[in-house]
């Protein structure tokens, strides 16, 4: 699987959503991606790529575009 | 009721205690229609949102009004209901003071209070919004438990724990977002009931809230200089773990570590237990020294109070070297 796939996938999972739909996505865009929903997804994410994000990059963290953007900081690429 | 995942104990270390809190709360009341949500004008702040969304006329909102939420919060629970009550921990304990005394002392009635920002959590809002006196204030009142939680995933046992036990409790949250896990995987959870998290035997630190994790840190600093350091959780301040205090008379020094005044917390607390004793360690008192220094970050008024762990380690082993 490649990092964009896990990376997709983790959207899907914890928003329950299509992949085609997790890329346009944006903190807020949707019900689920609340406050709550916000901080499942840094938990998936740093699950999958075994990371532990920054403080400040979790609260950046406010689209599916800029987490892949944020995710370059932790060697994560696409 | 609540699957704890690894990912679980991630997320509600991310959100903090406060996050945590209406976390649970949302999930209790899936299963409780008598769980039911105050708040002064603070319910984002008090983690309520998803709540709100899900049962609007579940909350309350009373407005910068705590004294009055505190009545209402009696009047509902003379009803059948489990009212939650969230406010800042200084609001709580000191504007609503005396009604916590009548309807939560007095009457035992079966209202949770919240009180967030316990400490120096709400850093930059300045001295008029630490929670540096709330303990000593609520200690004093007959007939209410006070739960102090380590971390996040403990905030949901204590919560969940508030809400199926009969009578008032003072729940007091501390701590920021991100906040450190203490607990790795879900674990038991019983109120009056201290964990020990670490065994030694030269030190016992008996640490609460957000100092649990601190503490832990201290241990292994001086784990380093070849002193054994046992460290306790004390998730429940009233009614304290008597027992836990008895386990650990054999150390050359007890220790114990809160983010409030060092006069009737914790340590004053335990030092009710220590004085009844005829044989017992000497007692070190870490805490929020008696003056208001000036405001600042949270992790900037942790080092200005030396409530860090690298302080607490520095104060540790000065008061052995006098002691062993």
């Amino acid at each position: 699987m490649t990092n964009l796939e896990k990376y997709t996938n983790v959207f899907v999972e914890t928003f329950e959503v299509d992949a085609s739909e997790a890329t346009g996505l944006a903190y807020q865009s949707i019900l689920a991606w609340d406050s709550v929903g916000h901080m499942s997804l840094i938990a998936a994410i740093e699950d999958a790529f075994d990371i532990m994000m920054d403080t400040d990059d979790i609260i950046d963290l406010s689209s599916f575009e800029k987490g892949k953007e944020l995710l370059a900081k932790y060697d994560v690429e696409f | 009721m609540l699957e704890i995942k690894h990912t679980t104990i991630r997320t509600l270390s991310i959100l903090g205690q406060r996050g945590a809190f209406g976390y649970a709360l949302n999930e209790l009341a899936k299963e409780n229609e008598q769980i039911i949500a105050l708040t002064s004008d603070l319910r984002t702040t008090s983690g309520l949102d998803r709540f709100n969304n899900a049962y609007p006329e579940r909350v309350i909102n009373v407005g910068i009004a705590e004294q009055n939420m505190i009545g209402i919060a009696s009047g509902l629970s003379t009803l059948g209901f489990v009212p939650f009550a969230t406010t800042f921990a200084n609001f709580a304990s000191l504007r609503a003071c005396e009604q916590m005394r009548h309807h939560m002392g007095y009457m035992r009635e079966n209202i949770k209070i919240v009180g967030f920002g316990g400490g120096f959590a709400m850093g930059m809002f300045g001295i008029t919004h630490y929670g540096i006196e709330d303990v000593s204030s609520i200690r004093s009142i007959p007939n209410i438990a006070i739960l102090s939680p380590a971390d996040s995933l403990e905030t949901v046992k204590a919560t969940i724990a508030a809400a199926q036990h009969k009578g008032p409790v003072y729940l007091r949250l501390t701590g920021v977002m991100n906040q450190p896990m203490v607990y790795k995987e879900d674990y038991d959870y019983e109120i009056g009931k201290a964990v020990q998290l670490r065994d030694g035997t030269d030190i016992a630190i008996f640490a609460t809230g957000g100092m649990v994790h601190q503490s832990l840190q201290a241990a292994e600093q001086l784990d380093k200089t070849g002193i054994s350091c046992k460290v306790v959780n004390v998730h429940t301040i009233i009614p304290i773990d008597k027992q836990a205090i008895m386990n650990s008379l054999g150390v050359k020094l007890l220790v114990t570590v809160e983010e409030h005044s060092r006069i009737g917390g914790l340590g004053s607390t335990v030092a009710e237990v220590l004085t009844e004793l005829d044989e017992k360690p000497p007692q070190l008192l870490i805490g929020v020294s008696n003056e208001y220094k000036p405001a600042g970050s949270y992790e900037y008024m942790l080092e200005q109070y030396g409530l860090n762990f690298m302080s607490i380690t520095e104060k540790i082993i000065k008061r052995y070297g006098e002691v062993k």
